[in-house]
């Protein structure tokens, strides 16, 4: 549509005084992730058998392991997001949220040197873990079905 | 007369990347432009002596924001090449679909940013509004706005179910029609005319001499283009490059304005032929470590890039590069500046669409 005036971007400027604003007023509105967007890495200390695969395949070494110690750590700025651990992860204890990485910032590293965006999980001990099993198999035998 | 040097980046306000030329003038003519790169040089190429080939197409990923995808994808190519692996039919299929909406993607963000060059913020908005839209798509199918990490030696990690791949092709339309308005705009103006009509010409015997690529080249009238070659199943779906004669900036910018209604046509054609249904494979295995050497070709949205890519069977390549598309546009480039007007070199330097982080790497 070519209009006499020369005003190409007239039609449009005419459209732009009826409609909405094409942004959003970001702190206040936030757009939902779509779903399957990578976002944060969770981890399941309960499931978590401490055999380190993940570790050794993220390509930006940010998830350390300790199996000696059943210590499982992921470094939030360290990752990029590839979805790699979530996809070896036999026990399936790691999965994708949607949600969006935390900004991290300098008031996070605190006297102790706090490292920002370091999460760390202690697993319990397996002979502990294994005795609380028990007593919670034993426990749910026990109860009257209802 | 006396000459001046004025340098002209690594800051500037028309271009986002440490671009660096000297530029030699008399008055306010230039007479000539002396490059210099390596401002963000990052070394990902030697990363392969430490990163292992598995995990190397996350890093190559990463050398442009823009073209991510097709990095990712000609990395993959190469070693799929060397290891003879057989890609399943449907993943080849969806390579060149998410290839075709990241040109899209590119020329949007372009077209967008030339406009900002040239002084028209408005338009600038107006494309990115539309870009903005690819990048859903791309997060909604791969997980990713920018990096999108769905290419895997062998195949994809992804698929798009075959409704949602009618839904892309829906929206794609849509985002034509919106596109087309935006277009007339590009070609109509008179403001736009007048910066970008004969400025900057490349003749085609010129192009031809210092080998621009891509949409540049295009522009000049050589009828170049990789998926010419027919490889990645482009030699099954009707495909013409888009030509222009004038060789002028414009020309360049109307070369890219029509390979977006290209690229959605091509889009309609291969969601019409790719194989259909649920649970169909989309990956093979690689097995063992590669071994050999190989060059891959693939048309990015600024031209042809080239990977080689050796491999002496262990898990560490002995050596990858990526000759960029950018890299090959410099000399027509310092062509056109040597004895344009001083105004007209952020105009010139635009429309060969220069990714210096691709260049430097």
């Amino acid at each position: 549509m070519s209009n006499p005036f020369r005003l190409p971007m007239a039609p449009r400027a005419i459209r732009n005084l009826f409609s909405k604003p094409a942004t959003r007023r970001y702190p206040y509105e936030i757009r939902p992730r779509f779903d399957g967007a990578r976002g944060t890495i969770k981890f399941d200390v309960d499931t978590c058998n401490y055999c380190t695969l993940c570790a050794k395949r993220c390509p930006a070494a940010a998830i350390t392991v300790s199996r000696e110690d059943r210590t499982w750590a992921i470094e939030h700025l360290t990752c990029i997001g590839c979805n790699v651990c979530v996809e070896v992860c036999a026990k399936k204890s790691l999965a994708m949220s949607t949600e969006a990485k935390h900004v991290h910032t300098h008031a996070e590293v605190g006297p102790q040197g706090q490292r920002p965006g370091h999460e760390e999980w202690h697993g319990a001990d397996p002979a502990i873990a294994a005795a609380a099993a028990k007593a919670a198999a034993e426990l749910s035998i026990d109860a009257p079905s209802s | 007369m006396k000459r001046t040097i004025v340098p002209f980046g690594p800051q500037h306000p028309v271009l986002a990347e440490p671009l660096v030329l000297d530029l030699v003038l008399e008055d306010e003519k230039v007479i000539d432009a002396i490059p210099t790169i390596g401002y963000i040089h990052r070394g990902l190429e030697a990363m392969v002596d430490r990163v292992e080939y598995t995990e190397m197409g996350f890093v190559v990923e990463r050398i442009c924001g823009i073209c991510s995808f097709m990095h990712g994808m000609g990395y993959c190519l190469a070693l799929e090449s060397i290891m003879s692996v057989e890609v399943p039919d449907r993943a080849r299929w969806l390579r060149i679909i998410w290839a075709e909406i990241s040109r899209i993607q590119s020329h949007l963000l372009w077209l967008g940013l030339g406009a900002d060059a040239f002084g028209f913020e408005n338009l600038f908005m107006h494309c990115w509004r539309m870009r903005e839209e690819i990048l859903d798509i791309f997060e909604k199918t791969t997980g990713g706005r920018i990096i999108h990490s769905v290419n895997r030696i062998g195949g994809v990690k992804r698929d798009i179910s075959d409704s949602e791949l009618i839904a892309i092709v829906a929206r794609l339309d849509g985002l034509g029609k919106a596109f087309e308005a935006t277009a007339r705009v590009f070609a109509n103006d008179p403001s736009i005319r007048h910066r970008m009509s004969g400025v900057g010409v490349l003749s085609m015997a010129d192009a031809r001499a210092v080998d621009a690529v891509g949409p540049m080249a295009r522009a000049s009238g050589v009828r170049m283009d990789t998926r010419l070659a027919g490889q990645n199943l482009y030699d099954q779906i009707e495909f013409e490059p888009v030509l222009e004669t004038a060789g002028d900036c414009l020309a360049r910018v109307v070369v890219r304005m029509r390979e977006v209604r290209q690229s959605i046509d091509l889009i309609h054609q291969m969601v019409d032929k790719m194989p259909k249904g649920e649970g169909l494979p989309l990956e093979n295995k690689p097995r063992g470590n590669p071994s050999g050497e190989t060059f891959t070709r693939l048309e990015q949205p600024r031209g042809e890039v080239v990977y080689y890519v050796k491999a002496n069977g262990t898990k560490y390549l002995e050596r990858f590069r990526a000759r960029t598309p950018t890299f090959a546009n410099i000399p027509a480039m310092i062509k056109l500046v040597k004895g344009c007007d001083l105004a007209d070199v952020p105009n010139i330097i635009l429309t060969i669409d220069p990714c210096i982080s691709c260049t430097e790497r």
